[in-house]
């Protein structure tokens, strides 16, 4: 006697059809996105691993050209100069933008809305617009040429968003809790580094993160604040290598690659603060 | 403990706004004072302004005989339970009760001792590690409580600390309150909008709307002698039903009637004797206050006075086991004043626009046979009338 089975196989309704077929297109998008994002740095790595000639010719693979990378460039010592700028300027972001931040979301002083939209409308500027400028000023005050002048510059350009970033997430935190605070016998300033500053891990993070990114990025005001090769940051270094007399572009390829890495290091191990940090007022 | 004294207080916002206007109020040592009253009527501010949170425009304020006025919210020795619970969410539990006292630099084993006390009489002993966002509604609530309770403050003030709580909750927490501060018998300021919470929380109770006192009583006084019509329509639930009414001398003998669309009700001697102050009123038109409670079915009332029935057509019932509540329309007319619409939570237009201008509420015995539509005779309990000035919604009584 046979017996035969009765259960049916699940159909796949309309509905359930339609979603997969979304989530197959969606996957299909990412990863074209995936491969233009992940593209220029197969190309950097790979080609970095040539001479000139394999390059030209875009066949074999050779470490000589980073060699000739950290003979033409003092590649350590212009990481040492990028973080040094980088860390300082954005410490002094923090400290500003995180007690500013705080001010203008949770205390009550006469024309706060008036130096807030001022603070939103230097946003606005580009940089290009006031870099000479910050030169005269700077060359004035004996500043060119030293770390003290980029890092201040730096420091002036992230401020502004750092503070709209961070007022916007103090204005997150419940009036009651500050309240709290100052009934427990707090004073503004305890509250603020006792409540409000544990409480802003990640805002403080995304504006450390945007702005590593945008200041190791940087070239221009490296390019004018920093000529002397001592004291470059690793963009600079790189800018003087391609306009060199004989450009080597496999080592100039390692060297992108190399300052690349950094901000990308730094945005992986942040970027869940980052994603927090960027939805800040967004709901609950 | 402590006595704290409002005098003449009055908070002006910037915009000019005027939130509180001339409040007094002397709330006495270890009392329970509740401030109740609509959104936006002003007793936060009151609140806030005892906190010291907000600054005072005029007037006084003081906690023991010392004006406070000028006094920073971290010496004014009062904890307070905010609505939102503000606990720090980055502490655990001990930390958040403890946190007042660190600053406070008290000895460690003091503070470990009066975190454990408070945490036990709190239930708390098992959460004391955990943050914030690990407990429940109700165990928030109690860790803002105990973070209150750890500091031994002068006062206690709380922001409507129950209403993120579900209803069920709510009542228990409201015991809980009850029973701690009677235990602790701290002077306690309690704001809330729920009538229910005030009634059953308050030692006495203030009612205040648009930033003016309207009466202070206890809650019973506030129920048997409302002050004025918006008190009689906050107060109570099911509220209390307000309709436009005549008083008249009754053309057959020496009884006053009081009118009102097409009916009529005989008062009894007593109710002239124990207000003479009504007898201004004779002839004239004034809002007659009748509650719930005080409207039965007649069928079922012990000893009913025919002169104090009316008829009405029942629009809806509501069983609520014990009792019924019946929604009875007819030939009258509601006072739907701002002031009462207010107080019903609702505008007067809306109020209007319901169709419930011409309805009263009666609370009546559950074996009522009453269904929708049927038309009800209601015998009216005439001892309990209140009367009120039409044009002023004062009270009329000695």
């Amino acid at each position: 006697m046979t017996i035969q089975s009765t259960a049916r196989r699940p159909v796949l309704t309309g509905t359930r059809g339609r979603k997969t077929a979304r989530r197959i297109a969606l996957f299909v998008v990412m990863v074209v996105a995936a491969i233009v994002m992940l593209y220029p740095f197969y190309y950097m790595l790979n080609n970095a691993f040539r001479t000139a000639a394999q390059f030209d010719q875009q066949i074999g693979h050779s470490v000589s050209s980073w060699g000739r990378l950290f003979q033409d460039l003092p590649v350590a010592r212009e990481f040492l100069n990028s973080t040094l700028i980088c860390v300082v300027a954005i410490v002094i972001i923090l400290a500003v933008s995180t007690t500013a931040g705080f001010a203008f979301a949770k205390l009550r002083f006469g024309g706060s809305g008036v130096i807030f939209l001022m603070v939103v409308a230097a946003m606005m500027v580009p940089l290009q617009s006031i870099i000479i400028p910050e030169y005269v000023n700077l060359a004035r005050l004996g500043l060119v040429n030293t770390y003290a002048g980029a890092i201040l510059v730096y420091a002036a350009l992230g401020t502004p968003f750092a503070t709209f970033l961070m007022a916007t997430h103090y204005r997150g935190i419940s009036d009651d809790l500050i309240e709290a605070a100052i009934i427990d016998g707090l004073g503004y300033g305890r509250t603020f580094l006792r409540i409000a500053l544990p409480l802003s891990i990640p805002a403080m993070a995304t504006v450390a993160v945007l702005q590593f990114i945008q200041i190791w990025d940087d070239l221009l005001v490296g390019l004018l604040f920093l000529q002397n090769p001592q004291q470059r940051p690793i963009t600079v270094g790189l800018a003087a290598l391609a306009a060199g007399r004989s450009t080597s572009i496999p080592a100039l390829l390692g060297g992108s690659f190399l300052s690349a890495v950094p901000a990308i290091v730094v945005y992986l191990i942040f970027q869940r603060y980052l994603v927090k940090g960027l939805t800040l007022g967004m709901g609950k | 403990m402590s006595r704290i004294v409002l005098e003449g207080v009055t908070k002006q916002f910037a915009d000019e706004t005027v939130a509180v206007n001339s409040l007094s109020l002397d709330i006495g040592d270890g009392e329970f004072m509740v401030l109740v009253g609509p959104s936006g009527c002003g007793k936060t501010t009151v609140l806030r302004m005892v906190a010291g949170l907000e600054e005072v425009t005029d007037g006084t304020i003081s906690i023991d005989g010392e004006i406070v006025n000028d006094v920073d919210p971290g010496h004014r020795d009062i904890a307070m339970v905010f609505q939102s619970y503000a606990l720090y969410p980055h502490l655990s539990v001990y930390d958040n009760m403890a946190f007042s006292l660190k600053y406070r630099k008290t000895p460690k084993d003091e503070i470990r001792r009066r975190v454990g006390d408070a945490a036990r009489i709190l239930e708390l002993e098992p959460y004391l590690q955990r943050k914030p966002r690990q407990l429940s509604g109700g165990q928030r609530q109690r860790v803002a409580m105990g973070r209150a309770i750890v500091r031994q403050p002068r006062a206690f003030l709380m922001d409507e600390p129950l209403s993120n709580l579900d209803a069920k909750l709510r009542v228990q927490m409201r015991a809980e309150i009850l029973k701690i501060q009677q235990s602790l018998n701290v002077t306690t300021i309690y704001v809330t909008h729920d009538q229910t919470e005030a009634m059953t929380l308050g030692e006495r109770v203030a009612v205040v709307y648009h930033g003016d006192l309207q009466q202070v009583g206890t809650p019973r006084e506030l129920y048997r002698r409302p002050a004025n019509r918006f008190v009689a329509a906050f107060i109570g639930s099911p509220a209390m039903n307000l309709i436009k009414a005549r008083l008249v001398q009754s053309p057959e003998g020496s009884r006053h009637v009081v009118e009102f669309g097409s009916h009529r009700l005989a008062l009894p001697e007593r109710t002239f004797d124990d207000n003479p102050r009504l007898a201004q009123y004779v002839g004239r038109g004034v809002v007659l206050g009748v509650r719930p409670e005080d409207l039965e079915d007649a069928s079922l009332a012990a000893h009913p006075d025919p002169q104090a029935i009316i008829e009405l057509t029942v629009d809806l019932l509501e069983d609520l086991g014990s009792e019924v509540d019946v929604h009875c329309s007819g030939d009258l007319m509601q006072d739907t004043s701002d002031v009462v619409g207010e107080a019903a939570d609702g505008s007067a237009d809306e109020l209007a626009q319901k169709g419930r201008a011409g309805t009263v509420v009666a609370r009546m015995n559950r074996h009522t046979k009453l269904g929708v539509g049927d038309t009800a005779r209601i015998h009216v309990d005439v001892g309990e009338l209140h009367f009120f000035d039409d044009d002023t919604g004062e009270t009329i009584a000695d």
